[in-house]
């Protein structure tokens, strides 16, 4: 059953287009992945299906279980069951990551907490205050934690595999595969290292973004020759050539 | 000189902190005590949907100059605590006599003179005895009902050795009435391995001058947890209460401290660890609304070898026009004495609410989940109905900071 649909999406951030007449379809259990350099625009895409204000749709449409959600806030988007796990996250001194999570909880309901609790070892992380002097990898592990409470129908993970070490990394795509395989979580995930790729069992497609455009869709051997060559060179590989 | 001389001398001595009040403007009614408990409805309504604390099941009530405590208090009878006006203490008791006025001296200010003056000794007198743990909350409730009058109150807690209580005060005045003036004077003993949980509510209005002085003897061993909260206006409130710890004692104290209106808080807490191991933590939360302007404090002295004392001071400015100012300070005089302390201001940042928002949370729901969080401190050990309390207070803070 088809989750979220874009049509011809720009993306402005100020008066710059960011993002360029993008389409992608995403079922229901599926996981996308979109990669591509630092600055492609995978960040400022996530965040127009989010709805974060720091980015508006200036082109095209949302539609997300067949309904146009281009105008909706993004609180709204969150509740109707789209998640974000951003890749940077703020740090809010006096305010314990307990506090927030019992909120989220209480939103969404549901089952599972426990199982994602164990899965991303972040327990111990209760105490403190939100995101206050954690390591890149408790960070990338709470955030995941804090996204997949929602309970989302469509989890949008930025970046999860950047500035972790093995471990988490490891964690993080276990708790992926649990949201996917238990809950038939539809997953869009974008990635500049791909570190995560080889980690996750139900990729459905992979993407390549580069100056705001997805220039090329495939299985996840695009991601590899990308991935060891390069992306122009990669691109060239696979007879695409960037604009 | 006479005790009574000096106090004269500091009837006008000001306080070095705080906004300067002219005592001479309040009236001070005769002080009045009746053996049993009964206020009428709108100082019960008031104590109750304002600090949570009902009257008629308070051991003391105090409105304006006038004390009610049950005489037959049976809930207490059996473990041996004595509840009563301190002045009937003093009447009755050697003991309770020996410990009025020494470890708040009545020079000290205006305020502490004016009450030693003129307060009639009214206020309440608590005795623990020795090793008896009293599981349920002695509760006292102090209202000013009158405008312009001075409500003075003078305390005594003595925990003697190896006891356990919990003492929960809130102090507020009905709705409708603005200006007056309290002064509590608070003297706190809490003996040999023994333990004192003291929460304190404060809810009073634009107008009102508030003027607490305690001070706190903890013995050796012994624990005194402080959790204090005020989430009302005021014209100004100016409170710093002074710990002293023998050796392995431990102090804990907590403010909550929600600024509203154009009301002056300068509110803090001060430990002097006298004895070797001990230690002192103070945590403060400060939100500041509207026009308020909050100065917190914190001030740990080092005597004595192996003391720890920690400060953390932490504000929110919750308005463009409020101010914060924390002020954490620590004096080593034994170079084993560890202290530290840190201190930060800040504001509910757009990325913070941003990042909420994403969570399915309105903006208006997003700056409440933090301000509620922010202020919720959990102090160790306090009785559960203090705790839903807090919680209940703090929500409704949350709810109406947000909007």
């Amino acid at each position: 059953m088809l989750l979220l649909r874009l049509k011809g999406l720009n993306v402005c951030a100020g008066d710059r287009i960011v993002v360029r007449d993008v389409d992608l379809d995403v079922s229901c259990g599926e996981v996308h992945v979109i990669l591509g350099p630092n600055g492609a625009g995978k960040t400022s895409l996530l965040s127009a299906i989010m709805g974060l204000p720091r980015v508006r749709v200036c082109g095209g449409t949302i539609i997300f279980e067949s309904e146009d959600i281009t105008g909706v806030p993004a609180y709204e988007r969150a509740r109707r069951g789209i998640a974000l796990a951003h890749q940077f996250v703020p740090s809010i001194r006096g305010v314990k990551v307990a506090d927030i999570a019992r909120h989220i909880v209480e939103r969404y309901g549901g089952d599972g907490y426990e199982d994602i609790l164990d899965i991303l070892d972040v327990k111990n992380l209760m105490g403190r205050y939100l995101f206050y002097g954690f390591s890149g990898g408790e960070r990338r592990r709470l955030e995941l934690y804090l996204t997949l409470i929602q309970r989302p129908k469509l989890a949008l993970l930025d970046e999860p595999d950047s500035g972790v070490d093995v471990d988490s990394l490891r964690l993080i795509a276990e708790a992926v595969n649990y949201a996917v395989r238990s809950w038939n979580t539809s997953i869009v995930l974008v990635t500049h290292l791909g570190a995560i790729l080889d980690k996750l069992y139900d990729i459905t497609r992979v993407h390549i973004m580069l100056g705001g455009r997805i220039v090329y869709s495939g299985d996840l051997d695009v991601a590899k020759v990308v991935l060891s060559k390069g992306y122009i060179e990669g691109l060239k590989i696979l007879g695409v050539t960037p604009q | 000189m006479s005790l009574k001389e000096r106090a004269r001398k500091a009837l006008s001595k000001p306080s070095p902190y705080g906004v300067d009040v002219d005592v001479s403007s309040y009236t001070i009614e005769e002080p009045q005590v009746y053996g049993e408990v009964q206020v009428d409805k709108s100082v019960e309504e008031a104590a109750e949907s304002k600090v949570g604390i009902k009257p008629s099941v308070s051991q003391y009530v105090q409105v304006g100059q006038t004390a009610f405590y049950k005489l037959m208090e049976k809930s207490l009878e059996k473990y041996g605590v004595k509840v009563m006006p301190l002045n009937v203490a003093l009447e009755k008791s050697e003991f309770a006599r020996g410990l009025v006025w020494r470890l708040v001296s009545p020079d000290i200010d205006k305020y502490t003179a004016l009450t030693y003056l003129y307060g009639g000794e009214l206020g309440y007198f608590v005795y623990v005895p020795p090793e008896v743990k009293v599981p349920t909350p002695i509760y006292t409730c102090l209202v000013l009902r009158a405008e312009r009058k001075a409500m003075l109150a003078h305390n005594i807690v003595y925990v003697d050795d190896g006891a356990e209580a919990h003492v929960v005060t809130g102090c507020t005045i009905p709705h409708g009435v603005k200006g007056g003036l309290h002064v509590g004077i608070s003297e706190f003993y809490v003996g040999k391995n023994a333990r004192l949980t003291f929460s304190m509510i404060h809810s009073w209005a634009e107008g009102m001058h508030i003027r607490p002085r305690t001070a706190v003897k903890v013995g050796e061993g012994g624990e005194y947890v402080s959790y204090y909260m005020i989430y009302s206006p005021v014209s100004s409130i100016q409170l710093f209460p002074r710990t002293t710890l023998e050796r392995e004692a431990k102090l804990y104290a907590a403010s909550v401290i929600a600024g509203k209106a154009r009301g002056n808080y300068d509110i803090g807490a001060k430990a002097q660890l006298e004895g070797a191991k001990s230690s002192a933590e103070i945590v403060s939360r400060v939100v500041a609304f509207e026009d308020s302007e909050i100065y917190a404090r914190g001030d740990i002295e080092g005597l004595a070898s192996e003391s720890r004392g920690h400060i953390e001071c932490l504000g929110l400015l919750a308005s463009p026009k409020a101010i914060i100012s924390s002020i954490p300070t620590v004096t080593s005089r034994n170079p084993q004495s560890i202290l530290s302390h840190e201190a930060a201001i800040g504001v509910i940042a757009r990325e913070e609410i941003e990042y909420l928002e994403s969570k399915g949370f309105t903006e208006e729901e997003a700056k409440s989940i933090i301000i509620r969080g922010f202020m919720s401190i959990e102090a160790p050990g306090l009785p559960e109905i203090v705790k839903t309390q807090a919680r209940r207070l703090i929500d409704y803070i949350a709810r109406s900071g947000a909007l």
